[in-house]
This record gives structure tokens, sequence and C-alpha cells, in this order.
């Protein structure tokens, strides 16, 4: 734990510090996408890296999230503050709702069930003349000359460094919450399901309910991104927001990381989503596409030589130089293994 | 053993960063310490070399086939504003080089691509206005265009739409924005009216009207213009609606679309779609003979010359609003050697929403040389209030009104024969007659 | 606003004798498609069920064959029919490429890591089809079968729809044949039942996989070839088809063949059907639901166990 810690410390303070070395709007942009696709990818690493249970829906919930929040602030005038709140739980009744006939369904059943019940809410979305269906809703854009103090009850800035702090802030939270849960009592049945699901049930865990419980944190987090995300973009669709797009990007940068430990998704995130912002801003304008060949290239190449997703490269050198610790020689070793 | 770590950990968040910091300074070498809110103010009109302004466009995804297109009728413009064309000399900006009040500073043209997703077609226009752009144009789909013109409003750039149809992009009361092409509020209004010429003129009887439309923000906003045009007028002028046949995004048949469509046994059927599903869609028509008197498409993949090519002769007899035909040409100069210009680059005729696109950077190119200034609110000034001569439309001109729509219909009905595009109506301008109705399909050769 | 069609919708009114030729006709159509869908459905379900391998890049395998059919019939003139046998052989090569240059190296890598390198190819492959050729939209029309149909009193029938549903049939069985009656595809159902016992019985199970791989690639090369003649090609076209096929493969049961084709049958009615009662709209929702409810009552798939 003590070593999480500082491993995590350093991954915020690095985060911090980016706004204060360059102000550059593409760059900050690109860490407030990170930084809400990272807490994504956590909270899909809850139900899919600790219980086994993969999920190709995730943009349900976000997707819920964002729409509550919006029409709360669109409809009612309310603060998204509490629509980030109140979205959290109705994506978790949701989950609850869907979990119930799908917990039943093991490996790819689930996972594409999951994405067959996002498809459902998209097309629902899609026709429900109260959140404007197709068509979308741009927010209402308060005054430019706000007071700091009601900008951030709006949750609206002009600046995109307040955001990359909230987003930070946000995803601090959520990952001392995983790594919390990683090693409490809850985290090791749900390892314990993901092992074996008739183990854990023989040794008298009921996995169902674990599941239900990994299932609502991670929806009612994953509703908090996706406020974030329409507050942040100020327009949304169900097209954008319910796409399996945005279910596959979190399931892949969260693979790209690695599954199931607390900082994969982190790492997948910082290397996915500047990435694919990089070759765009780079490439994008020659509409040749490039851009996306050079990036689905990139990505190949690192799965086919880090297949374990680049945590496997913290690991191996955490493994190198316990080795070194030990054994003395570790020099030798680390160039002769490399 | 931390020390790695924390090397790799750094080295993975810092090289991103850096790199994608490089890549925005390289473009903007001038633009590094400066504020955000006005990076424009900082520059001297009166020096500057190039007059940037930015493009968002879907150059890949799925309407990357468009987006290219429309790139390359903005690449057009380009030259021409940066060349020395005295053959156009009607054509604002042509006959000298750059932007003569401005020290013929040249135009450079930053292209950026959405992909169709409108989170970066927001992140792309804040990108762009970092840059330094004095103006952005863009963005084709209309949900990409929203966010990013709110983006433009936010830093006070005038944004220029060319094609981008939904009523309610020059319904948000931004300030910053205006719109080239007819809405789909005015394109409505004009198929009717069409219908009306019809039946005086041809006596085709066309009463009943359908409509099939993309289920997204494209096809209900046509939809909705006609439930609301028959509710306020032409029903009372004898047209009804009865009945409509959405389809979902990305669809793969169109089998039971067409089947509904058939079973509504409408005289007049409005289309709402894109190149991939009208293409399907007349496929269809043709296998179970569905041929209504007339089907009239709302800008979108009709107008793409493509549509001849793929369906060739079974193309034919299909009507829409276009900015473009190509046998207006001989009447008009100025747009035949646009056209010629544009077909060197991409091998095909212009069509609406190229030429739209097109135009759109000709008005944002003038108005920064009128207003000699790269300040956002000036050129927003001269946008406003500027009647912008634009020879290559069968109108001439551009003008936009309070809310930034042109107010001058800028496109006329087109209807495909023989694999042409002509021009059919308004009577004045037309280049043939229109066909109507529409020949069964064993009827024709 | 109330159309004059909401009142006669064929849910609330007594069908009339038109209404039954329509949804006569409507079920021809719906079944046709899901030949289309089983097409597609067939490849993708060896992989799944041999490998335990999600194939991303299924749709774009589609996609560039029927980009060669494109070619091959623009450039020589061949027809989309002829030119099968090259975009089987074609694609066949793609797939074996594909197992030995990137699945062989993530095939042991947990669960999903297979998922980002198909993912990582679906990307290139779509990109350089618009690198290669544009972005533009192609379309054949005018093959051999294109256009013409068969009347069956008043139910119409496209040709080409009828050659790639007979195809189906013929490819799936010749699948099953394969599978059941060989020497190399009963490797491959020991591979896929327990790939370490396999090897421990002789069996390369790397080469088993390249084969899979291939036979897989063959499957979708001919889909493509018979689905270019009547469908618009361009780059992201192969894309719309790998969803519906990953829910007619689960619905079917992973790894079963006679369950793909089933599978894509049912969401072809399904479609077809549901969005005549319903709404066009709401077509793919309704195949969603469906695989919903057949999940609830076989866990496995309809054929899975």
């Amino acid at each position: 734990m003590v070593k999480n810690k500082k491993i995590l410390f350093i991954i915020i303070a690095i985060l911090a510090l980016i706004p204060i070395i360059t102000r550059t709007k593409a760059v900050l942009n690109a860490i407030i996408l990170l930084l809400i696709f990272a807490t994504l990818g956590e909270a899909w690493n809850i139900i899919t890296g600790f219980a086994g249970q993969t999920s190709f829906g995730h943009a349900a919930f976000f997707g819920i999230g964002a729409y509550t929040s919006t029409i709360v602030f669109y409809r009612y005038n309310i603060t998204p503050w509490v629509g980030l709140i109140l979205g959290g739980i109705i994506a978790a009744v949701v989950a609850a709702i869907m979990s119930y006939p799908c917990f039943k369904l093991k490996g790819h059943y689930f996972a594409v069930a999951t994405l067959a019940v996002a498809e459902i809410i998209k097309q629902i979305f899609v026709s429900w003349d109260y959140v404007e269906g197709a068509t979308g809703i741009s927010l209402p854009i308060i005054q430019r000359s706000s007071g700091f103090a009601k900008r951030l009850f709006y949750l609206q800035f002009n600046e995109k460094i307040p955001w990359v702090y909230i987003c930070l802030v946000l995803f601090t939270a959520v990952i001392l919450l995983c790594s919390y849960l990683e090693n409490s009592k809850m985290g090791y049945y749900l390892k314990a399901i993901r092992e074996s699901h008739e183990v854990a049930e023989s040794i008298g865990i009921n996995p169902t309910n674990y599941k239900l419980y990994a299932m609502l944190i991670s929806a009612f987090i994953s509703a908090i991104c996706g406020s974030m995300y329409a507050q942040y973009i100020l327009y949304i669709d169900p097209f954008m927001i319910f796409s399996l797009d945005i279910s596959m990007k979190i399931v892949l940068l969260t693979v790209l990381g690695g599954v199931g430990n607390v900082f994969g998704p982190i790492i997948g995130a910082s290397i996915f989503i500047p990435l694919s912002e990089f070759t765009r801003i780079k490439l994008g304008g020659s509409g040749t596409g490039v851009d996306l060949m050079i990036y689905g290239l990139l990505i190949i190449l690192i799965t086919c030589y880090q297949p374990k997703g680049v945590i496997g490269i913290v690991q191996k050198l955490t493994e190198k130089s316990k080795k070194t610790n030990v054994g003395g020689e570790g020099k030798i070793e680390a160039t002769s293994g490399n | 053993m931390k020390s790695k770590l924390v090397l790799l950990l750094a080295v993975v968040f810092l090289t991103t960063s850096l790199l994608m910091g490089c890549g925005a300074q390289q473009q903007a070498p001038t633009e590094t310490t400066e504020e955000t809110e006005a990076p424009e103010e900082a520059e001297e009109p009166t020096t500057v070399e190039t007059v940037r302004i930015g493009a968002i466009l879907p150059l890949t995804g799925g309407a990357a086939a468009t987006g290219v297109k429309l790139r390359a009728a903005m690449e057009v413009a380009q030259d021409i504003i940066n060349g020395e064309y005295p053959e156009l000399a009607k054509v604002p900006l042509a006959k000298e080089v750059g932007l003569p009040n401005l020290g013929n500073a040249k135009l450079e043209i930053i292209f950026a691509d959405h992909q169709g997703n409108p989170e970066m077609a927001k992140s792309e226009a804040e990108r762009l206005i970092e840059q330094g752009v004095a103006g952005l144009v863009g963005a084709y789909q209309s949900s990409c265009t929203k966010p990013a013109s709110q983006a433009a409003e936010q830093y006070g750039v005038p944004f220029v739409a060319g094609s981008s149809s939904s009523a309610a992009l020059t319904e948000r009361g931004l300030n910053y924005f205006v719109r080239v092409a007819p809405n789909d509020d005015i394109e409505t209004a004009m198929f009717f009216d069409y219908l009306i010429y019809l039946n005086d003129k041809y006596n085709a009887d066309i009463k009943t009207v359908a409509v099939a439309y993309i289920d997204n923000e494209f096809g209900v906003h046509a939809k909705e213009m006609v439930e609301k045009w028959v509710k306020e007028k032409y029903g009372a002028l004898g047209f009804e609606l009865v009945g409509v046949v959405p389809y979902a995004v990305d669809v793969t048949n169109v089998d039971t679309e067409v089947q509904q469509i058939k079973s509504l046994n409408a005289d007049a059927v409005f289309h709402a779609s894109y190149i991939a599903d009208i293409t399907m869609f007349v496929n269809k028509y043709k296998e179970f003979k569905v041929a209504p008197k007339a089907v009239l498409n709302y800008c979108g993949g009709f107008q793409d010359t493509q549509f001849v090519v793929n369906l060739g002769s079974d193309s034919d007899y299909f009507a829409g609003g276009a900015a473009f035909s190509a046998e207006k040409l001989g009447d008009m100069p100025e747009l035949a050697k646009i056209n010629e210009f544009y077909k060197a680059k991409t091998g095909a005729d212009l069509d609406g929403p190229a030429l739209e696109e097109f135009s759109s950077v000709l008005v944002l190119a003038e108005a920064i040389n009128i207003a000699k200034s790269l300040d956002g609110d000036a050129i927003i000034e001269v946008i406003k209030n500027t009647k912008f001569d634009a020879p290559y439309y069968a109108t001439g001109a551009i003008k936009f009104d309070a809310k930034g729509q042109n107010e001058i219909l800028a496109s006329y009905m087109v209807q495909t024969q023989n694999g042409k595009y002509q021009a059919v109506y308004p009577e004045e301008i037309a280049t043939a007659e229109p066909v109507v109705p529409i020949p069964d399909w064993d009827k024709r050769n | 606003m109330k159309y004059r069609r909401a009142e006669d919708s064929p849910l609330f009114t007594k069908l009339k004798g038109e209404e039954h030729m329509i949804i006569a006709q409507i079920i021809a159509n719906g079944i046709l498609m899901g030949f289309i869908y089983a097409l597609v459905s067939v490849g993708l379900t060896l992989i799944w069920g041999v490998m335990d391998i999600i194939n991303f890049a299924h749709g774009e395998f589609l996609m560039i064959s029927m980009y060669t059919a494109f070619w091959m019939f623009s450039l020589f003139a061949m027809d989309p029919l002829i030119a099968l046998p090259i975009c089987t052989i074609l694609i066949f090569v793609i797939g074996v490429l594909t197992y030995l240059g990137i699945i062989r190296r993530v095939i042991n890598a947990p669960g999903l890591t297979a998922l980002l390198a198909t993912f990582g190819l679906s990307m290139f492959l779509k990109n350089l089809a618009q690198f290669l050729w544009t972005p533009n939209f192609r379309y054949i029309n005018n093959s051999m079968v294109s256009g013409k149909t068969i009347e069956l009193g008043s139910i119409v029938i496209g040709v080409p729809q009828v050659v790639a549903a007979v195809a189906s049939i013929i490819l799936t069985v010749a699948v099953m044949l394969f599978i059941d009656r060989t020497r190399t595809g009963k490797a491959i159902q020991a591979t896929a039942l327990n790939k370490n016992t396999a090897l421990l019985m002789g069996i390369n199970t790397k080469k088993i996989y390249a084969i899979t791989f291939g036979l897989s690639g063959a499957c979708v090369g001919a889909a493509g070839a018979l689905m270019a003649t009547f469908f618009p090609i361009y780059p992201a076209s192969g894309a719309l088809y790998s969803v519906l096929a990953f829910v007619s493969v689960a619905m079917g049961g992973f790894g079963n063949i006679k369950g793909a084709l089933f599978g894509g049958l049912i969401i072809g009615l399904a479609e077809a059907l549901g969005g005549y009662m319903l709404g066009t709209q709401f077509k793919y929702a309704i195949v969603f639901l469906i695989y919903l409810i057949v999940i609830q009552v076989r866990p496995k798939g309809l054929f899975g166990w």
C-alpha cells in the first residue's frame, strides 16, 4: 500500500504540474479527456478487472450520467452538481435492473448482453422527445462575465485549467476508492469470483450480490464521468454519448494499461488519448486517414510486444529491481535479461 | 526500484504532452506565451504575411467521402484567393494576390479532422483558435458544427458554416456564427413550392407527401420542418403528410423501409438521406417497383455526384435542392472556371455542399480583407453588414440576416436526367423541363 | 402529429388482403437478409469458438473483400461472382498473415488483449482503404445479377440476395462438413475443446489456429464478393455488419456454425418484421432486445451447451 501511494502521488503531481508547464489548449484538452477516461477505466476495472465480468456497454452509464446532469440543468436550471449525483444514482438503478438478468450469463455472452443493453438505451434516447431525441442538447451558456463562484456552481469555465483540477480531484478520489476496494474484503471476494465462480460460492461468498455491488459502484462512477464530459463539451447527442466507440475506448485503454490493476487505466489512458489526439492533430488535416493508420499500427505494435498491458513493463522492472536488491549483481542480469 | 517506476511514468506523461505541445507550436511558432483570451489582437494587421483560417471537417470516418471533397473545394478557394486570376474578376479577391488590404497577405487554411465526433469538433476548434486563426469554417455535420461554433463564440472568433443545414444552428442566438447554405426550413418551403409548380404547370396532381429520413439530427429536423410547413401553410393548399418512415443510422438494408413507403403510396417522397442510404433506397425502389410521382432530396447523399456514377441510369428523375448544377456552367463562366479547378483536384464536378463550403471560405476571406483586421469583432461586423458578391451562385450574392442565416436562397431544384443534374426550378434559371411523374421502372429504357 | 398510417398500422387493425402480401414480402426480405448476416457470422463464430478471440477486424476483412470484388469488376470487367474465388483466397491469406503477424503474439495474453490488437488492425485497415482508394462510395450496378428480380405472385425477390442466400447455405454446410469430416476439421474441434490436450495428442495447434483464422477469412471473403453485388462499398462499410454479426454469433452460441446461421436468420427476420410493426428506426434495438430474451432462455446461445 505504501508503495502504491507513492506512485499515485507521483502521477497526480505530474498531472497537476502540467498546467503550470504548458497552457496549450490541445495539451490541456488531452489531459482532461485523459483523466475522464482514466476514471471511466477505473470504474470499468471494478466490474471487469476485479470481478471478471466483461462489460462492453459502459457507454450506457456514461450516457445516463451525461444526460441526467444536462437535462436537470437544461430543463430546470438546477446546478449540474445535483445532476451529477442524481445521474450516478439513476445509472446505478439502471445497472441493478440490467444486472439481474445479465449476471447469470458467462463470459462473452455477458459482454454482448451489456452491448445490447447500451444499444437499446441509445435508441430510447434517440426517440425520446423529452431529452430532445436525436437533435441533441446544446447546454445553455452562462454569461461570460460571471464570477468564479458562479462558474464553479454551474460547472462552466472559460479556461481549461479548472477542468484539469476538477477531473484530477475526481480521478484521485476514484483511484483511492479503487485501491481501497482492491485490498478490502470485497476486493478479495470479487477476485475469488473472477477466478472461479463455483469455488467462491462454495466458500460462502454470494457471487451475485458482490457482482451487483461492483456493478453499482462502477455505474455510479461512470455516470459522474459522463456528467463531467457533458459539462465539458457543452453539447451532447445520443450518437456521441452512447456510442460503441466510447464503450470500446474504455475497454481498450484499460487493456492497454493492464486489466485488474488500479494503475492500468491511468497508464493506458495516458498513452491512448494523447496518441490519438496527437496523430490527429499532426496528420488529421490531410484527409487521407494516415493519422488513424499510424494510430492503429502503434496499437498493434504495443499489444504485440507488451501483451500484458503496459503495466507489464512496470512489473518487469519491479521484479528486476527486486532481484537487484537480493542478488546484488543486478546490472549484469538486467542487461542480459533485456 | 521506485526511481525506475517514476522515470517510466514521467517519460510517458512528458513525452506525450511535449509531443503535443510541439505539434501545436510548430504550426504556430509566434504564439507561445500569449494569453488565451484574444490571441489575434496581439498581431499587427498591416505586417501579417499570411492570414490563417481554420477548417474543421470530417476527414475520416463515415462521412469522410464528403469531408474530403469539401476540403478540395476549400483548397480551390484558397488557390483562387492567393493566385492572380483576371478571368475571375467578378469573384472577390480573385484578381489580386492574397488579401490586398492586408498587404497582399496570403490566406492559409489549416485543416482539422473531427471524424464526425462532436467532442473532437470542439477540441479542434479550440486548438485552431489557439493557433491564432482569424475565423473558422466547416464542419459539415450539424452535430459537430454546434459545439465547434460554441467554442468560437466563447473566444469571439467568427464561424462561417458552409453546408450544415440544421435550422437550429441559427436559432441559438450566437453572435459570431453565420451560415451560407439554406437551412432545412427554407429548403422544405422550396420543395412545396416546386410541387405546386409541378401541379400547376404539368398537372402532376401531387397531393400526398411522405418523408423518409435518417433518424439523426439531420433527418429529424427535416421531418419536423415538413410537419411545420404542412401545418402552417401547405396543408391549406391541399397537401397532406400521409406518413413518415424513419430509419436507423448505419442501416444495413432498407427493405422494410421501402415496403412502408410503398404501402403509404404517397405522390411525393421527401428524402433526408446520406449517400450510402439513398443508394440502397434507389436500388430497392427499383427492385420493388416503387415509383412515386416525385422524389425530393434534402441536401445530402443525392447531391453527391457519386450518386449518378454509382447508380447509372437508375439515378434518373430524382430531384433535390442544390446550389450547383453542371448544366448551368454555360451561363456562368466564373462557376465553370471554379468547377474546372475543382475537377482537376478531385476528378468530379462540384456539388452543392462543396460549392457552399467554397463560398464560406471566400466570404470569410473577403470579410477579413474589408475589415483590414484579424480581430473577430471587426470581421463579424463586416460579415453581418455586407452583401457579398457571389457570381458562382445563380442568385449572385450572399447576405446574412440578423440571426446569421444567408437570406438569399443559394439553391434551386435540380433533377437527374440522363445522368446529369439539370436545374428545373425556379423557371427563370431552369436548364431543362422537369420530368413528372417519374416513369415506372419497367417503362424506363 | 398524427399520420394516416398510425391508425391502420398492422398492430392495431386486422390484416387486410394487401397487408398480407406486404407481410409475406417482408418475411421474404427478412430471411434473405438473415442469410447475409449468417454469411458474415460464420467466419466470426469460427475464430470466436476455436480461439476465444473476438476479431474486431472481421468487418474490415469483409470490406477488403468487397473492394477486391469492386476492383476486379472495374479494372478487369470480372463479375463479382467470378471473382469470388479470388476474394476468398485473398482474405484467406490475409487471415493467415494476421494470425502469424499479430494474433500469435497475443493469444496467450490475458483475455482482452487480442481484442485490442484486432481493434488496432481494424483501425489500420479501414484507414488504409481510405488512403489507397479514397473514401468515395463505390457501387457495382451492372454485374450479372444486379437489378434482376424474381416474382412469385406479388412477392418480389432480388436475384443477388437469392444468390447470396444459396451461397450462404452452401458455405455453412461446407464449413460444417469440413469441421466434422476432415482430419484438419477434427483437429480444429479438438483444439477448440482443449488446446493443451490437443497439443499433447500431437496436434500442431499453431498450424490449426492459422488455418482457423484463414478459414474465417475465406468465409468472410466469399461474403464480401457476394455482397458487393448489392451493397455500397466504402471504407466503413464492413463495420456496419460487425456488431450485428457479434450478436448473431452470441445468439447462436460461440463457435457453433449452425448457430451462426440461425442467429443470422433470427436477426434478419426480427429487424424486418419488428421494424415494420414497431417502427423502422427501432429495428436494431429490436434485434438487441431479442438477443437479451433468447439469452435468458438459453444462456449459452441457441445451440450452445
